[in-house]
């Protein structure tokens, strides 16, 4: 006999237990990607790489995730990016409100710290995002902001964030910090060779990191402005 | 693990509280007053979760004051229990209640009576002879059922309580160095050394 | 279909369209001296949605990693009050920063320290520091050290249960003299002479303790200070970088130095051990 048929097929097809079915409210993902910024005696350079991934997929080769806030600094955002973008939004409609109720742009120092309180102010929801904040501030030196998710920053000189952080971040402590180096001439940084340390620092980064990779792209922010520069990573 | 005791005596409470405030595994003060003069005659002793209990504690003290500034009486321990017990047991029903255990002694001008009212985190008051709140209460109550007379005087109830510190130096496995010693009675409240 | 789009009327978070408006066209004075606004998800148990991503013991797969990990001290003497603390900041085993600021200047009298959640510690002694700006516009004079760590702790209280993680020790010198108070996210408040908090906490509080006597002199208190937070970077993996010493007197606090674990290993490694029979120093004062 049919096994099948011992069963009543019309009382299965009401569920025979009605029970609560609970839900996972999971709003955040990792997209990876991997930022850098170091700031000169007049410049700030932040890179930023455009590969944008879930899990072992590739979701997009160019999709950046660095943005030019002002004349003056440039975010970069590493994680989640739909916060990134959530995130960038909010602060660029707050900087217009700003331009309109000063008749001036904000100041870097200014943005940075209202880039804390707007990330803080989501303390009980957080924007999963590491953010890097590179600019110029009043005086025309270049400074770097580093963040947590929730609005913990201090003001540095280099700082790597992101998926290949903990690859990069020594590589500048080597070569811009020049940390544990007895004797070490500690002049100031030239543009040029900022950039070199940035690029090397990405195809090392996309050799050893699987988020990381496809396209480079290098702001520079100068007392004349922003400029960018894309660079070809590995595609792999 | 803070531990609270109260004794009744003829004409007087006399009550202790421990004076270490710990958190984690490190002792951060050991000189901690843990209790709140609610007026002339009463004293509260708090205990229980950091925050909530001076918290709750100011809270009953003021409103307390409040009430007598506006009404020009001195709230009796009754009185004052009563109103605490209901606070806590309203708290206890809110999103996010206060979890705090209390003594609350006072000497009755009106009655010439002195009072000890044992409340808990869940709303229960009971009026008692004595009382002990914590672990140390597992130690005490003993003792105080053994020793305690109505009629006890104050010297005779200031010797009981030594015993009962005492005997938690020597058992009790966490070490609570000092104890705070209140008496209130029909002079006030004062603070003694035993 | 009306109940439909009811459902999604609701905006999760009312907050954005006010900010905008408020912060820059209205000044509402009930506003500007409330608690500040927070986005909450719209999840059946907030509370329990922040423990499942930022919790030190969950496993979700993109936790949000907070920065974590101090050795803070302070405590009084003759000379006024030493603060102390170290410069790391760590989410997991990777070493975030070496270089944090945990001693926090809420303005020129008031010292406030960081142990527990950075952001935490950092926003809300920012908005200690506004209030206290704003008590004094009122007041015409300088709050108390006691009514501004109760500011604090009330602050933090409010937001009791909800996941801040905040341990902090709020010093100056008012009319009262210098003054001391721990103040920590379970909203307990402690007044105190020598407090320490953090990881590190065991094992500054034991150097901290046997070093320890009121009558030191302002070199020594700041050497015992730099000692105690050293030891404890020694022995606490998240505790290091280097060591930011204060000094608060009565015309408000002095920044002493900052100095590098690293330089300062060599140092005290040239110093002998001293002698703990006979009253010998505890510890040799570079002068």
């Amino acid at each position: 006999m049919n096994p099948v048929s011992l069963y009543d097929i019309d009382s299965l097809t009401i569920s025979p237990v009605e029970a609560p079915v609970e839900r996972q409210f999971y709003p955040y993902a990792d997209n990876g990607g991997t930022s850098l910024a170091i700031a000169g005696a007049d410049y700030c350079l932040v890179a930023s790489d455009t590969r944008q991934s879930s899990g072992y997929s590739i979701s997009s080769r160019y999709s950046p995730k660095a943005f030019k806030l002002t004349e003056k600094a440039v975010l970069a955002t590493n994680g989640f990016f739909a916060d990134g973008l959530a995130l960038t939004k909010r602060l660029g409609q707050k900087l217009e409100w700003y331009k309109h109720a000063h008749d001036k742009e904000m100041s870097t120092r200014a943005l940075a710290q209202m880039l804390s309180n707007t990330l803080y102010y989501k303390r009980f929801f957080p924007y999963y995002v590491f953010n890097l904040l590179g600019g110029i501030d009043e005086q025309g030196r270049g400074v770097v902001y580093s963040y947590d998710p929730v609005g913990s920053y201090e003001p540095e000189m280099y700082r790597a964030g992101g998926s290949a952080a903990s690859l990069v971040q020594p590589f500048l402590d080597n070569q811009v910090g020049l940390k544990n180096q007895q004797g070490a001439q500690r002049t100031p940084l030239p543009l040029d060779t900022a950039i070199r340390i940035a690029k090397d620092a990405f195809t090392s980064a996309t050799e050893r990191d699987i988020y990381t990779g496809d396209y480079l792209e290098i702001f520079v922010i100068r007392q004349e402005g922003v400029t960018t520069e894309r660079i070809d990573l590995k595609k792999d | 693990m803070d531990c609270l005791i109260g004794i009744v005596g003829k004409d007087f409470v006399l009550t202790a509280a421990d004076t270490s405030a710990a958190r984690s595994i490190t002792v951060m003060k050991s000189t901690e007053d843990k209790s709140r003069d609610l007026n002339k005659h009463i004293v509260m002793l708090y205990s229980g979760e950091p925050g909530d209990t001076v918290h709750f504690a100011e809270y009953i003290q003021r409103n307390i004051r409040f009430y007598e500034i506006k009404n020009g009486i001195e709230l009796t321990p009754k009185a004052a229990a009563t109103f605490t017990r209901k606070e806590l047991a309203t708290s206890l029903r809110s999103r996010k209640p206060y979890s705090v255990n209390l003594l609350i002694a006072g000497y009755d001008i009106t009655t010439l009576s002195s009072h000890l009212y044992w409340i808990d985190y869940l709303g229960s008051s009971v009026s008692v002879p004595f009382a002990a709140h914590g672990y140390g209460a597992y130690y005490t109550l003993s003792l105080l059922d053994r020793y305690h007379r109505s009629d006890i005087s104050l010297d005779e109830a200031k010797i009981l309580i030594k015993k009962c510190i005492d005997e938690l130096k020597t058992r009790f496995i966490i070490n609570l160095a000092n104890f705070k010693i209140k008496v209130a009675d029909k002079d006030g409240i004062r603070e003694i050394e035993i | 279909m009306d109940s439909f789009v009811n459902n999604f009327k609701k905006s999760t978070s009312t907050w954005e369209d006010q900010s905008l408006l408020d912060n820059f066209v209205n000044f509402d004075p009930v506003k500007e001296f409330s608690l500040p606004t927070f986005d909450i998800p719209s999840c059946l148990n907030p509370i329990e949605f922040l423990k499942a991503h930022t919790d030190e013991n969950s496993t979700t797969e993109c936790r949000i990693k907070l920065e974590h990990g101090t050795t803070t001290l302070s405590f009084k003497f003759q000379g006024g009050i030493i603060v102390a603390a170290d410069s790391r900041a760590s989410s997991g085993s990777y070493i975030a920063s070496q270089t944090v600021k945990k001693i926090i200047e809420i303005n020129p009298y008031l010292l406030g320290t960081m142990a527990g959640g950075a952001a935490d510690c950092s926003f809300w002694e920012r908005e200690l520091g506004r209030r206290c700006r704003l008590y004094e516009l009122r007041n015409k004079e300088r709050i108390s050290v006691a009514a501004a760590s109760k500011l604090l702790a009330n602050m933090v209280y409010a937001y009791k249960g909800m996941g801040l993680s905040m341990g902090t020790m709020v010093t100056g010198w008012d009319k009262t003299g210098p003054n001391l108070f721990y103040v920590d996210s379970d909203g307990t408040r402690l007044k105190g002479d020598l407090f320490s908090v953090g990881s590190g906490s065991t094992f500054a509080y034991g150097v901290l303790d046997s070093g320890f006597d009121y009558e030191l002199s302002a070199p020594e208190a700041i050497e015992l200070g730099r000692r105690s937070i050293y030891q404890a970077t020694f022995r606490d993996a998240a505790s290091g970088g280097s060591i930011n010493v204060y000094h608060v007197k009565q015309d408000g606090w002095e920044f002493i130095g900052n100095y590098d674990v690293g330089d300062l290993h060599w140092e005290y490694q040239d110093q002998p051990k001293p002698s703990l029979i006979g009253d010998v120093p505890m510890f040799n004062i570079q002068s």
